[in-house]
Formats: structure tokens, C-alpha cells, sequence
């Protein structure tokens, strides 16, 4: 049993269409995928926008207006300065790049030069305004259906200004009509908390990462392709399927141990081939696994198991030649990566409705499983979900082994 | 194993001289008859193989009808017979891979069966299509097909080193099956087959697609196989091949024993004596009649340029050849005379010859 499986490994390490499809592939396949969707992931990064602060008089006299703009800024203010109540900001969003001018004429003459995508004053009752180039306010409406960062800050920059000059008004009424309580510290507390009323909540275990779906769409990919292993494997121990089953069947050793030392030795390469390809994922192309390698290990071993077992069941079919069935290797992981979202954008809707309006359909689709242990990994923040895949998987691989050894129960043939 | 072989090799003393129809003729003989003084001679009255009625259909098509056939260990036994005569049906019956309709197949005595591994152990099986991994060395894959009979490494070892001598791969150990020729490649498929010093050996039509020379290796290497010990069967549709190396041939078709016994003995079974060819290029149909009138021609065929008969045993048939073509003028060329074939022997039994 030692030998064969030595004789497995040694045979699938050598054989290079193998090492091309598992190995190779995958590997340029995520190089393509990181060049490709690069600027998908910039595009869920808020950049700055440059804003030209028209400091006039106005400005001057509202040093609230000031403090909420060196916030926007990602400016941070000493402990001795004043904070103003609802300009908190998180000191890693950078909304504006401000660059500060004496007059309108000149920030307009910035808008016009391209310096600067808009510019903001303050109006004689204290209000920021906001004003846009003609060309950023155009791309900005256009972008917003297609979600570019640009359009998200500008959209964000809108909402804070708002909200800012909402409470402004609300605090000069407040004052207008209770002189008093601009020297009660609790209420300028609680003009903080109605910034505090929007209140941030983390949903996932970890950032979300737009390109790390494919990624993990080509793992499920790749993983399919490895069922050639044992395709091999059992091909070439049945008598049925091959001349060197003929000569394996008529020795000595039990076919059962040859079986069982061909796919052990089929699940090792492909486990490996499958580790390869992820560490690339991992630390090459830098698509984030949430901290939980060794689960993504784990996944790894489990997906190739049942990969090993698709191909156990795909090689003993009777009737059908050695090259039909390594054929069928590539044809079957094309064909179900295409409902678990590899191919693009259109892919992920397909993969997303399916899984939405038919999820009998998501759940026998052994590509979108292998997908699903790695999304689990990275989203949820229990292992419940992650453990439920293993186990659907698992539960596959149980379907197709026994239809496997259903088809390689015979002993004799009536043909050969 | 190695005390087996040496107790068939002392029991056939004339089996390393196959090359000698005679003396091959005589191993049998010799090996027939039984010695129940001495226990190895009581081990050597069991047949290797023994098959009895068997029968075995492909849907409606017989494969083998009623098929006998019987072994004798430290023979070289040949199957001889066309193409889906049958005999790779046979092997596969014998060696336990296919189902089969009815009779019984003993080999050493004991029926076979998948799971009969003592007996597995004891055979060695050279298929007709080429059996190896392209991804293993020459080396590696003799080690490994005799790893499956041998698991210790350190016993396999100088197995292995004496299959890759006896193949004549010394100088291809290293090399994959992919940059063999077509001849080595079946001193391969033979190599992983023997590695392991079985005492029976299957080699089915192992030299099909084989330049001369290298065919001429494997029979040799066949040859000495049997004059270490191993009882052969050796199936092919080359009668000379068969005709050279086995002691005992049976002529199989359509599932079905023929005849059985030696060359010679096959030979003398049959009418035709002699196939006498001449070459003429002026033969007349009033001379090619006169030419079959003859008493003792079976059959005579002139295509133009040569003139081919089938005559009956006789003394004198050469002589009365000639006298009538001489009679009627005809101008005589190059002239053969040869013995009878098996394919000949085929064609009386069957109407057709081997080939067709």
C-alpha cells in the first residue's frame, strides 16, 4: 500500500498537465485577477477631495466653522484648543484637502485651474457652503450609480456639512431663546450626542473586501480541477478502465488498499496544490483571510477531500475513457464556477440570485461551497457558518464516494 | 518460490533446449509422464492451469464455447489462434477478470479467484497492450509492479536489478516510457511482468508491433524465462512465433480448441505434405488443369508469374510436378518447396488462413 501510494504521488507530482492546471494556473490566474480588479478596491477607498476655504470675514468670525473644517481636514487640535461639539472626526477619514484662500475670486480661479474641485465660505449667519466645479458635480451625479470613491466623498462631504449647519441653527435658536444654556456644559454635551445618534457598528469579522470574492470564486475553481488526481488514481487501478488496472488487478494485493492508497496520495497533492494557490491569494496578491489562516488550512484539507472524492466517483464510471473523464476535469469546474461568480460581475449577480432564490441549487454546487468556506472565514464573526460548509462539504463527499464504490464494487467484469 | 523453480527446472531437464523441436518435443514428454516416487513430481502432475467447458458469451456473440485446456507447469504452451479467436478471453477468464457462463478453471490446483492472492503471487502476466506509468522511470515502474507481490524493499531490489538485466534496460533504467522505442517499451511491459519470478507466466501477443530484432529478444528472453522454471502461455496469431518457442500449441477460433498437441504433431494431423512454389510466367489453364488432376494436389493457384500448389505427403511429388509442366512446355523459373505450416494446419481445420 506504501508503494502505491509513493507510486501516486510520484506520478501526479511528474505529471506536468496536472502541475500546469493546479498549480500554474491558479497562480497566474490570481496574478491577472489582482492587475484586474486593482481599481475595484481602490474604488471603495474615500480619497480626499481638494477644497479651496475661502477665509474672509465671515470665516473669521466663525471659529466653529474653522474647527469643523480642520476636521473634515484630518487635522487634529491640541488638547489646549477648543473642540467644537458634533466635529469629531475619525482621524483616519480625510474627506477634503483644504487649501486656504483670501477671497472668492480666488477660489473660483482655483476651481477654473483645476486646483481644486470646490470651494467653501461661510455665509453671514455662520453656515458653510459648499460649492462644486461644474465638471466634478457632473462625473460625481454620473459616478454615484457606479459607486466611485470620489462621488462617495463628495456625497459624504455633502451629508456632514448638512448636518453641521442643521446643528448650527439649532444651537443659535437654542441660545436665542435660552441665553442660559450656552453656559451649561451638559448642553453642549448633548449637541454631541445628536452626532452620536448615526452610531457605527462593525458587520462583519472583517473589512469587507471587494476582489477577495473572486479569489476565493477561483479557489473554488481550482479545487474542481483537482479531482483529476484521483480520477487517475482509480482509472488506473480498476481492470476495466485501463490496461495498468488490468495488471494491478491481477496482483496480489488487495484492491481496496490500492484504491485507498491512490486517493489518500490524490487528496495530499491536491491538498497541496490547493495550499500553494491560496498562500499565493494570501500573501502575493494580499486578499485578507481575516486573520483565521489556520481555518482557511482547514478549509483547504476539507475542499480538496471532497474534490478527491467528486473525482473518485468520476473515474469509475464505466464506459467512458481515461481522456473524457480528465476532459470533464476542466469542463466541470468552467461550467459550476460560473454560477459561484468567477467569471465577473454578471457571474456574481447569477451566483448572488441563485443562492438568493434558489438556494437547493447553491447548496449542490460544489464550487460555490468550496467559495462559501472561504467567505465564511473572512465575514462572520462565529465559525458557524464556516462549520456548516464543512459539513455540506463533507456530507458531498460521503454522496460521491459511495457512488463510487457502488460502480467499483464488481470484482469480474463481463467486458473488458 | 526459488526451491519451486528449482524443482521444476531438475524435473525438466530438457526445457532449456526449446530451440530443438525434438528435444522440446521430448520436455513434454517427459514432463507427461508422472514420477510418483519423488514428492516435486507429484507437485509437477498438477497442471498450472487447468480449464474445463467453458463457456462465455458477449451478449448473443460466444466468446468461448465449451473451451478445454490444460497446462502443464515448465512448458511453454502456445494459444494460438485469429484475431478475436478468443484467447485473450480466455487469459482473462483464467486470471479471475472476467465473469464467465460456466465451467471450471483450476490454476496450481485451486479454483481462482479475485481474492486468491497466494495464487496471484505466483503469477505473472505481460498484457498485450503496453501496461506502465509514462510518469515513472524504467526502473521505477519494474519496482513497483514488483512491489505489488514484493513489499520489502530490500528482497525487491535485486529482483528488480535482474528484470532490468534480463530486459536488456540497463542503460534505459532512467529514462521515462515516453523516450523508449516501440521494442523497448515491450521489454518494459515483459520486465514489470516477470520482475517478480513467477511461476506462471501469461504473455499475451506480447510482440505485436515489433521490429524483428527486438522480437527476437523477447522470444529468447521467453525461452530462458522457461528454462528458469516458469511454466508460459503464450497466446499470439504469429504462427512461426509460436511455432518456435512452444512445446504444446493449441489452435483456437471462434472460442473454440481446434487441435492440440506439438508442432510436428499438429502437422502430421493435416493432408498437406509440402507447399511446392515455381516460378513461370507462361503456365496455360490446360497445364494448370493437368496440374490439379494430379492425385496428390490438394490445391494449386497460379496468379501470373507463379504458380503455387498444395500437395498431400508423397515421395515423389516434386518429380511429378515437373514432369508435367515439362510435358507441356512450360518454362520453369525459381522453384521453393516447404514443409507444412501451422497456417497451414489452420487452414485445413478452418477453410481460411490464420491471417485473414
Amino acid at each position: 500500500m506504501w508503494s502505491t501510494f509513493v507510486m501516486t504521488l510520484k506520478t501526479n507530482l511528474r505529471d506536468r498537465s496536472a502541475l500546469f492546471w493546479l498549480i500554474v494556473f491558479p497562480l497566474v490566474l490570481s496574478t491577472l485577477f489582482a492587475g484586474m480588479f486593482g481599481n475595484l478596491a481602490d474604488s471603495y477607498e474615500i480619497k480626499p477631495i481638494a477644497m479651496a476655504v475661502v477665509e474672509d470675514a465671515n470665516w473669521k468670525d466663525a471659529s466653529v466653522a474653522s474647527s469643523f473644517v480642520d476636521a473634515l481636514s484630518g487635522k487634529t487640535r491640541t488638547s489646549d484648543e477648543s473642540e467644537t461639539p458634533g466635529a469629531h472626526a475619525d482621524p483616519g477619514i480625510h474627506l477634503i484637502d483644504a487649501t486656504a484662500v483670501d477671497s472668492l475670486t480666488q477660489a473660483r480661479a482655483a476651481l477654473a485651474d483645476g486646483t481644486a474641485d470646490g470651494y467653501l465660505t461661510v455665509d453671514s449667519e455662520g453656515g458653510l457652503r459648499l460649492t462644486l466645479a461644474s465638471t466634478v458635480a457632473g462625473s460625481a451625479k454620473d459616478a454615484m450609480s457606479s459607486g466611485s470613491s470620489k462621488a462617495v466623498a463628495i456625497a459624504a462631504l455633502g451629508n456632514a456639512i448638512g448636518l453641521y449647519n442643521r446643528t448650527d441653527a439649532v444651537t443659535r435658536d437654542l441660545i436665542a431663546d435660552n441665553p442660559q444654556a450656552a453656559v451649561s456644559r451638559s448642553f453642549w454635551t448633548s449637541l454631541g450626542d445628536t452626532a452620536g445618534m448615526t452610531r457605527e457598528i462593525q458587520l462583519t469579522n472583517f473589512k469587507p473586501d471587494a476582489m477577495a470574492r473572486y479569489f476565493y470564486a477561483l479557489l473554488g475553481m481550482a479545487c474542481l480541477m483537482a479531482m483529476g488526481y484521483s480520477i487517475t488514481a482509480v482509472t488506473t487501478a480498476q481492470a476495466n478502465l485501463s490496461a495498468l488496472g488490468l495488471r494491478r488487478t491481477v496482483a496480489p494485493l488487495g484492491r481496496g488498499r490500492q484504491l485507498m492508497a491512490g486517493f489518500l496520495a490524490s487528496w495530499l497533492c491536491a491538498a497541496t496544490s490547493l495550499l500553494i494557490a491560496l498562500s499565493y491569494i494570501r500573501y502575493v496578491c494580499g486578499i485578507a483571510l481575516g486573520g483565521r489562516e489556520p481555518a482557511a488550512v482547514i478549509a483547504v484539507i476539507t475542499a480538496s477531500f471532497m474534490a478527491c472524492a467528486f473525482g473518485t466517483m468520476i473515474g469509475a464510471i464505466p464506459g467512458l475513457t481515461h481522456s473524457v473523464k480528465m476532459g470533464l476535469t476542466s469542463a466541470i469546474p468552467c461550467a459550476l464556477s460560473l454560477f459561484s461568480g468567477l467569471y465577473g460581475a454578471f457571474a456574481m449577480s447569477l451566483s448572488e440570485l441563485i443562492t438568493r432564490d434558489a438556494p437547493v441549487l447553491a447548496l449542490i454546487n460544489p464550487a460555490q461551497q468550496v467559495t462559501n468556506l472561504f467567505y465564511d472565514i473572512l465575514y462572520f464573526d462565529s465559525y458557524r457558518p464556516f462549520l456548516t460548509t464543512c459539513g455540506i462539504l463533507l456530507a458531498m463527499s460521503a454522496v460521491f464516494l459511495i457512488a463510487g464504490v457502488i460502480m467499483l464494487k464488481e470484482q469480474r467484469y463481463e467486458h473488458l | 518460490m526459488a526451491d519451486d523453480s528449482a524443482n521444476l527446472t531438475d524435473s525438466v531437464p530438457a526445457a532449456s533446449a526449446h530451440c530443438g523441436e525434438e528435444t522440446a518435443s521430448q520436455a513434454v514428454r517427459i514432463a507427461a509422464i508422472p514420477d510418483e516416487g519423488t514428492p516435486a513430481a507429484n507437485v509437477n502432475d498438477t497442471p498450472a492451469v487447468s480449464v474445463s467447458k467453458l463457456v462465455k458469451h458477449y451478449g448473443d456473440m460466444v466468446a468461448l464455447d465449451y473451451f478445454d485446456l490444460d497446462v502443464h507447469q515448465g512448458e511453454i504452451f502456445g494459444l494460438l489462434g485469429p484475431n478475436g479467436s478468443g484467447k485473450t478471453t480466455a487469459i482473462n477468464c483464467i486470471l479471475a477478470l472476467l465473469t464467465y457462463d460456466s465451467g471450471t478453471i483450476r490454476v496450481f490446483g485451486q479454483p481462482m479467484t479475485p481474492t486468491s492472492y497466494d495464487l496471484k503471487r505466483r503469477i505473472g502476466i505481460v498484457p498485450q497492450n503496453v501496461a506502465v506509468f509514462n510518469e515513472l522511470t524504467v526502473e521505477e515502474n519494474i519496482d513497483y509492479f514488483c512491489s505489488l507481490y514484493v513489499p520489502r524493499k530490500a528482497e525487491r531490489a535485486p529482483l528488480v536489478e535482474e528484470a532490468v538485466a534480463f530486459a536488456g534496460l540497463q542503460d534505459f533504467r532512467r529514462f521515462r516510457p515516453g523516450k523508449l522505442s516501440g521494442g523497448l517499451l515491450r521489454r518494459l511491459n515483459i520486465a514489470c511482468g516477470i520482475a517478480h519470478k513467477p511461476d506462471l507466466i501469461f504473455f499475451d501477443e506480447p510482440t505485436v508491433a515489433v521490429d524483428p530484432q527486438s522480437r527476437n529478444a523477447i522470444l529468447e528472453g521467453i525461452q530462458r524465462l522457461n528454462s528458469d522454471g516458469a511454466t508460459v502461455v503464450y497466446t499470439s496469431h504469429y504462427m512461426e512465433e509460436v511455432e518456435r518457442i512452444c512445446d504444446r500449441i493449441l489452435i483456437m477460433d471462434h472460442g473454440r480448441h481446434l487441435a492440440l498437441g506439438t508442432a510436428d504433431e499438429l502437422k502430421d494431423m493435416i493432408d498437406t505434405g509440402e507447399r511446392i512454389t515455381i516460378g513461370t510466367l507462361d503456365l496455360t489453364e490446360e497445364t494448370l488443369a493437368a496440374v490439379r488432376a494430379l492425385g496428390f494436389v490438394i490445391e494449386a493457384a497460379y496468379n501470373g508469374h507463379e504458380l503455387d500448389v498444395r500437395c498431400r505427403r508423397g515421395e515423389h511429388n516434386l518429380i511429378d510436378l515437373l514432369g508435367v509442366l515439362r510435358a507441356a512446355g512450360t518454362n520453369v523459373g525459381h522453384l521453393t518447396s516447404q514443409p507444412p505450416t501451422l497456417n497451414d494446419v489452420f487452414l485445413e481445420l478452418t477453410g481460411k488462413a490464420l491471417r485473414d
